[in-house]
């Protein structure tokens, strides 16, 4: 069975639930510590995650000081082997700050999450947001290559998850980006609240240029089972559980378990 | 050490050092100790004997409410209670639930007040051993737009901004709660909390130290961040009135971080005991600080201890030996643990987690050793600084308060017009009617990968905490202020009635109860006359509404007394009576939500109309009046109510349900239809505003057509209606497009109390 290793750091939250997908997905997951860097040394695995929470506190900036852990240079080797790389929510501040995504410059910070900007209110926005993936990305990210054009609806729950660039880089990002927030239909959200943060170029998730690690705002590992839907839910996927069986609402999985099945293909589960 | 002081020494004391204690409280304590006490034995006494600790003036009142039932492991007592809540592959896991108040922090510096709640709270549930699987506030404001309006949307919107830091970094997912708005609390706001969590039951862990301390050597080890001066005289702050700014520096600072790694580490360091098959006793630091924790796990096991402050990591030098004993410093625990295993616990804190690189000096110690000698006995700097007998501490002390009813006999309205469209509509754009969505934004209700129902989408909210097993956990709480003011003890028996529909309404069956009694100062007796009808009440409800079987009645199994809910120039706040109901459904893939599915489907009412708008969200919006008649609890109806609702949702034939409370069936309807984005409901019922605006405790249930030919309905109810396309409401000479008020009703709290930022 392939190996994923969740590496929590100090104020990691969602280390337990990321785990435990991994696991429904075919994969044997574990979490190590910040400080396991031997145990993790000496026993690599075939897919890294860096869960969500507050590692470090968000003390000067959210994932700041995570990106600076020494475990990180693990992970850094391990991306350059192109291993598939994910990091979620908090996860994804420490890929940014680690300059692993988008990579142009190893250990330069080329890309940030700032604050969220949205109309009247500031800090820590939760709540429901559609998902569609970039064609290339689906050609060449482990953890997007079961995706196709339809979108997902996923949870966001963060503070600062807007993609800013330089504005000399904004070409060039295009072919790093991952997932971009979208309508229910998948048109183009215009916008808060489709856009919910005010990222550039409505950007959810962003890729290194090999695509295998992929710093991602959306919590797919709360949306993984289709219980966990919201009932109010538009779109087909609202519709699906609506109208599911008792038996349906347990097995079937949510609209977000395509990125972890997508690294169980890429992995080659059965 | 020095003579017995007289009466005017004491009174110096108390004055000088802020106490809160009576000098015949001094005068006891003195002569407890046979001299002058220490300025520690005062502090530590003043926290023991405040009526925040030591339930002084309510106790004798609480014992009246119901605590048995079977399902019931610990009752009140303990940091929290416990029931039993399910099995899984042979594992038999506990429901663990705790409930406080923070109001008079809050109301001085929201945001750290706010966060020590959450804080708080969820330390009480861990302490037992559990995980906290969900946290959830109730909160009471000024009302927004008054004199002190300015104020109160500050007090909210720093009190919504304290929960999300602390509750979202910490990953808790809050379970939503309810907020009221009431000029009565313009100078007192009420922040409720509420937290719970699932333990294997052979897990749980008691806040003593154990028998075989009496054996061997036990000590006790001091974990997490180093002690400084917040806090001080916390407790103490949450018995007197509110005077102005007064008190800001016995606020504490919460840190949720440091107990995000901590619970972690806390967890990792009871694997391993258990491993071990040592015991242990587990408590966390709240009012009293170290003083209380060490005395407490100490007394309650039936030894004495030595403390050693000088062992004890501070973050500040110097710092004078009661503050150190006394300070409330969040984000700490104590163990009572045998000596053989202190390195290896050390060890995990200190190494495998690395707490003193995390902040500066946070460690575990070992700050005492338990000893048979029933004392209470403190060393700093090589002296004495407290020498008590043990058993005194947590002796505590008793009052009867005098009471002396209130009159409320308030009038009703004249007349009473109504335009249905105009009424309901005003309702649902005004400020105690409109949408919470805004406040719930800000909360993470999804961490932890449980939740199975989040704020709004359901009558309460429900989630799957036990990994593997299908049982699912609603919980719900309620308080109408506006029912509390009128009659007390209606307020506590609807709040326990309100709190249990919200619960059944998703399919759940009650289990338990937790409450937090607000009200005023209780030498005044017509503020302990209100708290005694609102604990009957509440005691009333909870005997009519047992779901065990046999006579047993919906257990209290945890809460907490908040008095002196007023200003010292202002008046008390309305008698605010909040409970918290847990449900279990067996099955959460059964749990119903209110969202309206299908046209063409019956909406049925249960519970026939009454004229009772005392309080009504209809007499106070669109009549400008309040009432007099509360909505009568009748208890044995409920009960039936209930039972009708959950067969219906066992058997799969409920589509959606919402009960009817604030704003009557007409705002339960629109409130489904609205949930369901595209449809609506078409009344087919009297137009006046009994029918429509009445809140007599009820319950709308969506069915499909065939349910009336199937089902022999109960007595108590009725087709109301039918599911049709649109969102919109309608009846008998009355429309209202909810799509074109769907914007207004979810940005009202917003623009009304997030002005200040631009909204």
């Amino acid at each position: 069975m392939p190996r994923a290793a969740v590496i929590r750091f100090p104020g990691s939250n969602c280390e337990f639930e990321t785990a435990r997908v991994l696991r429904n997905s075919g994969i044997d997951a574990r979490i190590y510590n910040w400080n396991d860097i031997e145990r993790l040394s000496d026993n690599r695995a075939d897919a890294y995650v860096l869960p969500g929470g507050f590692s470090f506190q968000d003390r000067i900036r959210a994932g700041v000081i995570a990106a600076r852990e020494s475990i990180m240079d693990l992970v850094f080797e391990e991306a350059v082997n192109g291993k598939p790389i994910l990091g979620i929510c908090n996860g994804a501040q420490v890929l940014l700050e680690s300059g692993l995504v988008p990579g142009w410059k190893p250990g330069s910070v080329q890309a940030a999450l700032a604050g969220n900007l949205a109309p009247g209110r500031s800090g820590y926005l939760s709540g429901w947001i559609h998902l569609k993936a970039a064609p290339e990305a689906v050609e060449k990210c482990p953890w997007l290559c079961a995706m196709n054009e339809e979108p997902i609806p996923v949870p966001i729950a963060h503070a600062e998850g807007r993609f800013v660039f330089r504005e000399e880089d904004l070409d060039r990002v295009m072919s790093h980006i991952g997932l971009t927030y979208c309508g229910v239909d998948g048109s183009a959200p215009h916008g808060w609240p489709g856009n919910p943060n005010g990222s550039l170029l409505d950007v959810a998730a962003l890729m290194n240029a090999d695509g295998n690690v992929l710093a991602m705002m959306p919590h797919p590992e709360r949306s993984f089972h289709l219980w966990q839907v919201p009932p109010d839910m538009q779109g087909p996927w609202g519709d699906m559980r609506r109208n599911s069986s008792m038996k349906d609402l347990e097995d079937q999985p949510g609209p977000g378990a395509i990125i972890f099945k997508s690294l169980a293909k890429y992995l080659g589960v059965e | 050490m020095s003579k017995i002081p007289d009466r005017e020494e004491l009174r110096n004391v108390i004055s000088s050092r802020g106490l809160a204690m009576t000098v015949e409280e001094a005068e006891k304590l003195a002569g407890y100790v046979d001299r002058m006490p220490t300025p520690l034995e005062f502090h530590l006494f003043d926290t023991m004997w405040s009526e925040h600790c030591s339930y002084k003036s309510s106790k004798s009142v609480l014992n009246t409410l119901p605590t048995d039932s079977p399902g019931v492991v610990i009752g009140p007592g303990e940091d929290a209670g416990v029931v039993s809540f399910c099995h899984q592959d042979g594992i038999e896991w506990d429901l663990v639930v705790a409930h406080e108040s923070h109001n008079h922090p809050s109301q001085v510096l929201p945001v750290e007040g706010a966060a020590t709640g959450v804080g708080g709270i969820v330390r009480d549930v861990y302490c037992m051993g559990a995980r906290v699987t969900g946290s959830m506030d109730l909160l009471r404001f000024g009302d927004p737009e008054g004199s002190k309006g300015e104020a109160t949307r500050g007090i909210v919107r720093g009190v919504v901004e304290g929960i999300w830091k602390y509750g979202n970094a910490l990953g808790v997912p809050n379970m939503g709660g309810d907020t009221e708005f009431h000029p009565g609390y313009d100078d007192n706001c009420l922040v409720n909390v509420v937290a719970f969590g699932v333990v294997p039951h052979d897990r749980i862990i008691h806040s003593f130290v154990p028998e075989e301390a009496h054996k061997e050597p036990y000590v006790l080890v001091l974990t997490g961040k180093p002690t400084d001066n917040t806090g001080f005289g916390g407790a103490t702050f949450a018995s007197a009135d509110l005077d102005g700014e007064q008190g800001m520096g016995s606020v504490q600072v919460a840190d949720p971080f440091l107990k995000r790694v901590l619970s972690e580490a806390n967890q990792a360091v009871l694997d391993m005991l258990f491993e071990k098959g040592v015991k242990f006793g587990f408590k966390d630091l709240g009012a009293g600080g170290i003083a209380c924790v060490t005395s407490e796990l100490a007394a309650h096991g039936g030894l004495g201890i030595d403390v050693d402050l000088d062992a004890v990591p501070v973050s500040i030098k110097n710092l004078p030996p009661e503050v150190i004993a006394c300070s409330e410093t969040q984000e700490r625990y104590g163990l009572a643990v045998p000596v053989s295993v202190v390195d290896d616990i050390l060890s995990v804190y200190n190494e495998k987690f690395e707490l003193p690189r995390l902040f500066p000096n946070c460690r575990a110690a070992v700050i005492g050793r338990f000893n048979s000698k029933p004392v209470y006995n403190v060393i700093c700097r090589g002296e004495n600084v407290a020498e008590t007998p043990i058993n005194y501490i947590t002796e505590g002390v008793v009052y009867q308060r005098e009471e002396c009813p209130m009159d409320n006999a308030a009038p009703e309205p004249a007349q009473r017009p109504c335009d249905p469209s105009k009424d309901l509509t005003r309702i649902l754009t005004s400020i105690s009617g409109c949408s919470r969505k805004h406040i719930w934004s800000y909360y993470d209700s999804e961490v932890q990968g449980v939740t199975r129902l989040r704020p709004g989408e359901a009558d309460s909210c429900v989630s799957v905490p036990v990994e593997g097993s299908r049982a699912g956990l609603a919980v719900s709480g309620d308080g109408n202020p506006w029912y509390g003011e009128l009659d007390p003890f209606l307020g506590g028996a609807h709040a326990v009635g309100e709190a249990v529909r919200n619960v059944v309404a998703t399919g759940a069956t009650p289990i338990c109860a937790t409450d937090c009694l607000n009200f005023g100062n209780p030498e005044d007796p017509k503020a302990f006359w209100q708290f005694k009808q609102a604990v009957a009440g509440i005691a009333e409800a909870c005997n009519a509404l047992g779901f065990s079987g046999g006579d047993y009645p919906l257990p209290i199994v945890s809460g907490n007394v908040s008095f002196y809910n007023q200003s010292t120039g202002g008046k008390a706040i309305p008698p605010s009576p909040i409970v918290a109901v847990f449900g279990k459904i067996h099955d959460h893939r059964k749990a119903t939500d209110i969202v309206l599915r299908k046209e063409g489907n019956l909406v049925l009412l249960i519970g026939t109309r009454k004229d009772e708008l005392g309080g009504s969200l209809f007499y106070r919006t669109c009549l400008g009046h309040h009432g007099g008649t509360v909505p009568t609890f009748r208890g044995s109806l409920e009960k039936r109510m209930a039972d009708w609702i959950l067969g219906v949702i066992h058997d799969r034939r409920a589509y959606s349900v919402h009960d009817i409370s604030g704003g009557g069936l007409a705002v339960a309807g629109a409130e489904m239809a609205l949930a369901s984005r595209k449809l609506g409901i078409e009344f087919s019922l009297d137009s006046n505003p009994v029918t429509l605006f009445s809140e007599t405790p009820g319950y709308l249930v969506e069915v499909d057509s065939r349910f009336v030919e199937d089902v022999t309905l109960p007595e108590f109810v009725s087709v109301a209606g039918k599911v049709c396309m649109g969102c919109s409401v309608s009846g008998n000479g009355w429309s209202v497009d909810l799509e074109s008020l769907r914007k207004e009703w979810s940005d009202k709290l917003a623009s009304v109390i997030w002005r200040e930022e631009g909204v």
